[in-house]
C-alpha cells in the first residue's frame, strides 16, 4: 500500500495541472467561441500578406 | 426545375438586360449589381475568393454608396467617444455590430479583409452574436476608414455602445466554466477515493489508509464547495437579504450541512464522509445552470434591442438651409430633419415636404407602405420609400412611439405570471421538509443514544436530499435545452420549458410570421388573348422601374431574360409607372391610372392594371405568401390540443384570406394594446396562451403571454421580450419543441416520483439507524444515475426531419403565377 504515498500525491499534482492550465485557457480566451475556429483548418493557404492597392 | 440565373455574389435573382461579369478564382461570374461587383473585385483582390468555395450561404447584397457619409460622421470625436475605447497608447477598440454575417465563411472573409488592413492589430469576429471585436492604432487608420473597408467587402457594421455589458457577460461565462471544471475534477477525485473506501469497508481496510483517503476526499472536495458552489450561497444570502426562501437557500443550506459533518466526522475520525456526493451534486446543479446560461447568452448575443431601429445620425438643416450631420441624441423638439430615400426616421415628428410613402411595418405590422401628406405624423423607426423629406422633430428619445412599445413590453413582463415560482415553491417545500426531517432525527437520537444522533442526521440527509429533488430538474432541463437547441429553437429562460408544455392557446402575428415578409404575385388575368408569358414580360420591365413593393413583386414572378429596350420612362408616386415599348405607351398601376377612362370590368378595379391606349392587357394581384410550413405547423399544434388564433394589426380582408387557408379564427387590426387585451381575456378564461410574432408591434404581446417565441429574423426588440427564440424560420419547430417540452415535464415527474418512493422506503430505515453508510452512498449514486439515465431519453426519437441548411437550394423569390380564375 505505500506506493500509495507516491501515486496519490503525483495524481494530486497533475490534477493541479490540469486545473491551472484550463483557467489559463479559458483566461485567454479560448473557449469564447467555439463555431469559428472550426472553419480555419479548412483554408489551405496563409493569405495574410494579401497586396492592398 | 431549373434554377433562374442568379448572382454569384448575393444569390438575388438577375435582372434582365443588364450583363455585370466579374472574374472570380479564374472563372467569369455574373453579378446582379454594381454594388456585388465591387465587393466580389475587392474580395478576387485582396486574394480572398475561397470564401466563395467556404461559406454555405450567399452574401447580404451589398449596401449603396450612400453610407460612406454616415461612415465619415464618426470621425466627429463627440459622436465616436462612446464608442471607442483607450487601451492606452494608440491602440483603441472598437465593438462592431455587423448585419449580413451569415456563416461561418463571413466571419473568414471580414477576420482576413480587416485584418490586412494598415493599423489593425487584431480582429475577432463571433458569427452567433454577429459582433467583431477589432483592435487598432489610432495613428495608422480611424473608424470610418475600417467601416469602409467592411462596406467595401459587402457587410454593414454599426459601432456598440455594449463594452461594459459584453465584458460582464464574458466574465460570468468564464467563472461559470471555470468552477463547472472544478467541480467536475473536485467529483471525479472524490468518487475514486470514496469508492476505495466503500471497497475497503467490505476487504478489511486498515484505519490509517481510510483515514488518509478520508483527508484526500476533504482536500479535493474543498475547492467544489468554496469555490465552485458560491453562486449558491451567494444566491441564498441574496435571497435571505430579500426575505424570500428561493431554490438557493435549501440548496444552500444541504451543501453546507453536508460538508460541515463530513469534515467533522474526518477530523474526529469516526462515522461517515460523503466528499463523493457533495462534489458531484454541486457539479451537476453546475453543469444545468452552465448549459442554460449558454442558451441565454446566444440568444442575447442576437439581441440587441432599438439598437438597428433607430439611425446614429440625424441630418439638421440649419437656418440658412445647410445640413449638420448630428448624433441622435443631439436632436431638439422643433428641429428640422432631412431624412433620404430609404433612410429610417430618426424621432417622432411631423411631414415638411409634399408627399412621401413610408414603411412602418416595425410598428404597425402592416405590410403595405403608407403615404402620408404634409403636416401628417410620421414615427421614429420607419423607412422611408421615396424622398428626400424634411421632418420636423416632436417628440425626442424616451417619448417617442417606439420607446412606448419598449416601455410597454417593460410592464407586460412584470405582469405575466410566475409559473417557476410554483416549481420553485415545491422544491423549496421538498427539501424543507428533509430538513425538518433530519432535524426530528437528529432530535429523537440525541435522547435515545447521542453518540449515533449525528451519523444517522446526515444519512437522512444525505440518502434523500441532493440526488431527490436537485437533480431530476436540471438533468432533465438540460437534456431538453440541447435536443431543442440541435433543432434551432433556442430557449432563453429556462421556465419556458413548463410554459411550452402546458399552454392551451397559440395566438400567431400574420405579417412575416405566418407570411414572408415580401410580396408575391398571385393571380395574373389577361385580356383579349394576351399570352401569360408576353403580359408578364411586358409588366415586369416596367415594373423594374419603380421600387414600389408590389412593384418588386411583379418584377420578382418573371425569370426572363432577354431585355426589352424602351423610352421615356416616368413614375408617378403612388399611381405606377410608364413608358415607350416599340412605339406604344404601356402604364402599369393603379387601375384609374392604367386604364384612365377606358371600359374596364368592375372586378379588377383594385388590381394592379397592364394597359396601353387602346386599354386594358392584363391584371394582376399580388398577396402575401403563407410561409412553405405554415400549414403544417398549425395542424401540427392543433393536432396537439391547441387552439390556434391569429392577431394581427393588417387590414382585416387581408387578414381573412389568409386565416381562411389555414382555417383559424382570427381578429384584425390590433393595436399592440388591443392584442394584450385580446391575451388577458383569453387568460381570465383560463387558457395558457403561447404568442408568436416577429415584428415591434409583437413584443409587448410576447413579453406578456404565457410564453413568447420570436423568430430570429424578427426585430431585435421582439426577441428581447421573447422566452424562445427560433432560428431560421422553420414553423413547425414549434409542436416539436412542445413535445419535448411535454416529455420533459413527464419525465421531471416520474424522476421525482422515483425519488420519493426512493425516500419513503430509505429514510425511515436510515433514521433509524439501520442503512450502513457504504449503502447510503450507494443508494445515493444509483438513484443519481437513474434520473440522468432517463433524462436521456428525451429528444432521443426524432418526430421532425432534420432542419435543412440555410437557402443555397431555395431559388431567390419567384413566385409561379396560377391559372386566372
Amino acid at each position: 500500500m505505500n506506493i500509495l504515498l507516491l501515486l496519490i500525491p503525483l495524481s494530486l499534482l497533475f490534477l493541479a495541472g490540469a486545473v491551472w492550465v484550463f483557467f489559463w485557457a479559458v483566461d485567454n480566451g479560448q473557449f469564447d467561441d467555439l463555431e469559428t475556429p472550426g472553419l480555419q483548418p479548412l483554408d489551405d493557404s496563409d493569405k495574410r500578406e494579401a497586396p492592398l492597392p | 426545375m431549373a434554377r433562374p440565373p442568379s448572382c454569384w455574389h448575393c444569390g438575388e435573382a438577375l435582372t434582365e438586360g443588364v450583363v455585370i461579369h466579374v472574374q472570380v478564382a479564374g472563372a467569369t461570374r455574373p453579378m446582379c449589381c454594381q454594388g456585388c461587383r465591387a465587393a466580389a473585385e475587392w474580395i478576387e483582390q485582396l486574394g480572398l475568393s475561397d470564401y466563395y468555395a467556404l461559406r454555405t450561404a450567399p452574401a447580404q447584397t451589398p449596401a449603396p454608396e450612400a453610407d460612406n457619409a454616415a461612415h465619415d460622421s464618426w470621425q466627429r470625436a463627440e459622436n465616436a467617444r462612446h464608442v471607442i475605447r483607450d487601451l492606452g497608447g494608440d491602440r483603441r477598440e472598437t465593438l462592431l455590430l455587423v448585419e449580413g454575417v451569415r456563416c461561418t465563411a463571413c466571419v473568414w472573409l471580414i477576420e482576413r479583409s480587416l485584418g490586412a488592413m494598415p493599423g489593425v492589430e487584431s480582429v475577432q469576429v463571433n458569427a452567433v452574436a454577429q459582433r467583431a471585436r477589432v483592435i487598432w492604432r489610432e495613428t495608422a487608420t480611424s473608424l470610418p476608414q475600417l467601416l469602409r473597408g467592411l462596406a467595401r467587402t459587402g457587410y454593414r457594421a454599426l459601432p456598440l455602445d455594449a463594452h461594459g455589458l459584453d465584458d460582464l457577460r464574458r466574465r460570468e461565462s468564464r467563472d461559470a466554466l471555470k468552477r463547472l471544471l472544478v467541480a467536475g475534477f473536485g467529483a471525479m477525485q472524490a468518487m475514486m477515493y470514496a469508492t476505495a473506501i466503500y471497497l475497503g469497508a467490505a476487504a478489511a481496510l486498515d484505519a490509517s489508509t481510510r483515514d488518509l483517503l478520508r483527508w484526500l476526499g476533504l482536500l479535493v472536495a474543498t475547492p467544489v464547495v468554496l469555490y465552485s458552489a458560491r453562486p449558491f450561497f451567494a444566491g441564498a444570502w441574496r435571497s435571505l437579504e430579500t426575505r424570500r426562501v428561493g431554490m438557493d437557500v435549501p440548496v444552500a443550506l444541504a451543501i453546507a450541512a453536508v460538508y460541515a459533518a463530513s469534515v467533522i466526522e474526518a477530523v474526529r475520525g469516526g462515522g461517515e464522509v460523503y466528499f463523493d456526493s457533495i462534489s458531484m451534486f454541486v457539479f451537476f446543479l453546475l453543469a444545468g445552470r452552465y448549459l442554460e446560461m449558454r442558451a441565454r447568452h446566444r440568444a442575447r448575443d442576437l439581441t440587441d434591442a432599438l439598437a438597428r431601429l433607430t439611425p446614429p445620425f440625424a441630418d439638421r438643416q440649419r437656418e440658412d438651409g445647410t445640413l449638420q450631420r448630428v448624433g441622435i441624441h443631439e436632436l431638439r423638439v422643433g428641429d428640422c430633419v432631412r431624412v433620404a430615400e430609404g433612410g429610417i426616421v430618426p424621432a417622432d415628428g411631423v411631414l415638411l415636404s409634399e408627399r412621401c410613402r413610408v414603411d412602418e411595418a416595425l410598428l404597425s405590422g402592416e405590410s403595405a407602405p403608407v403615404t402620408k401628406r404634409s403636416g401628417e405624423p410620421l414615427i421614429a423607426g420607419s423607412v422611408l420609400e421615396n424622398g428626400p423629406i424634411l421632418v420636423r422633430i416632436e417628440r425626442t428619445g424616451a417619448d417617442t412611439t417606439l420607446a412606448g412599445i419598449a416601455a410597454l413590453v417593460g410592464r407586460a413582463a412584470a405582469e405575466r405570471p410566475r409559473l417557476q415560482m410554483a416549481g420553485e415553491l415545491a422544491a423549496g417545500r421538498f427539501v424543507t421538509r428533509v430538513l425538518a426531517l433530519t432535524a426530528l432525527t437528529a432530535a429523537i437520537w440525541a435522547v435515545v443514544d447521542p453518540a449515533r444522533a449525528f451519523s444517522a442526521a446526515i444519512a437522512v440527509l444525505v440518502i434523500s436530499c441532493p440526488c431527490a429533488f436537485a437533480l431530476a430538474v436540471p438533468a432533465a432541463l438540460t437534456r431538453a435545452l440541447g435536443a431543442l437547441a440541435r433543432r434551432g429553437v433556442l430557449v432563453v429562460k429556462p421556465d419556458a420549458i413548463q410554459a411550452l408544455a402546458e399552454c392551451t392557446h397559440a395566438i400567431f402575428d400574420k405579417t412575416g410570421t405566418l407570411t414572408e415578409t415580401t410580396l408575391s404575385l398571385a393571380d395574373l388575368h389577361t385580356f383579349d388573348g394576351v399570352s401569360r408569358h408576353e403580359a408578364l414580360r411586358m409588366a415586369a420591365t416596367l415594373a423594374r422601374q419603380s421600387r414600389h413593393p408590389v412593384a418588386r413583386a411583379i418584377a420578382a414572378a418573371d425569370p426572363g431574360i432577354e431585355g426589352v429596350a424602351m423610352s421615356d420612362v416616368a413614375t408617378y408616386s403612388g399611381l405606377g409607372v410608364s413608358a415607350k415599348i416599340a412605339g406604344r405607351v404601356f402604364r402599369l398601376g393603379r387601375s384609374d391610372f392604367a386604364v384612365a377612362g377606358k371600359p374596364l370590368a368592375h372586378e379588377y378595379e383594385d388590381a394592379v392594371l397592364l394597359a396601353d391606349d387602346d386599354g386594358p392587357i392584363a391584371a394582376f394581384r399580388v398577396s402575401e405568401r403563407l410561409r412553405h410550413d405554415a400549414c403544417a405547423a398549425i395542424d401540427a399544434l392543433r393536432a396537439q390540443g391547441v387552439t390556434v388564433l391569429i392577431a394581427s394589426g393588417d387590414a382585416p380582408s387581408k387578414v381573412a384570406s389568409i386565416a381562411a387557408r389555414l382555417n383559424v379564427a382570427w381578429r384584425a387590426r390590433l393595436l399592440p394594446a388591443d392584442k394584450l387585451a385580446w391575451l388577458k381575456e383569453l387568460r381570465a378564461q383560463g387558457a395558457r396562451v403561447l404568442a408568436v410574432g416577429d415584428g415591434v408591434n409583437d413584443a409587448p404581446v410576447l413579453a406578456g403571454a404565457d410564453l413568447g417565441v420570436a423568430l430570429a429574423e424578427g426585430s431585435e426588440l421582439t426577441q428581447a421580450s421573447s422566452d424562445i427564440v427560433l432560428k431560421g424560420t422553420r414553423l413547425d419547430t414549434i409542436a416539436y419543441a412542445r413535445d419535448i417540452a411535454q416529455r420533459t415535464l413527464a419525465i421531471v415527474r416520474q424522476n421525482q416520483r422515483w425519488a420519493l418512493y426512493y425516500n419513503f422506503s430509505a429514510v425511515p430505515l436510515a433514521a433509524l439507524g439501520f442503512v450502513p453508510p457504504w449503502l447510503a452512498a450507494l443508494g445515493m449514486s444509483l438513484s443519481s444515475l437513474g434520473v440522468i439515465l432517463n433524462a436521456l431519453r428525451i429528444g432521443r426519437d426524432s418526430a421532425l426531419r432534420p432542419a435543412s441548411p440555410a437557402s443555397l437550394e431555395q431559388a431567390p423569390a419567384v413566385a409561379c403565377p396560377r391559372p386566372a380564375a
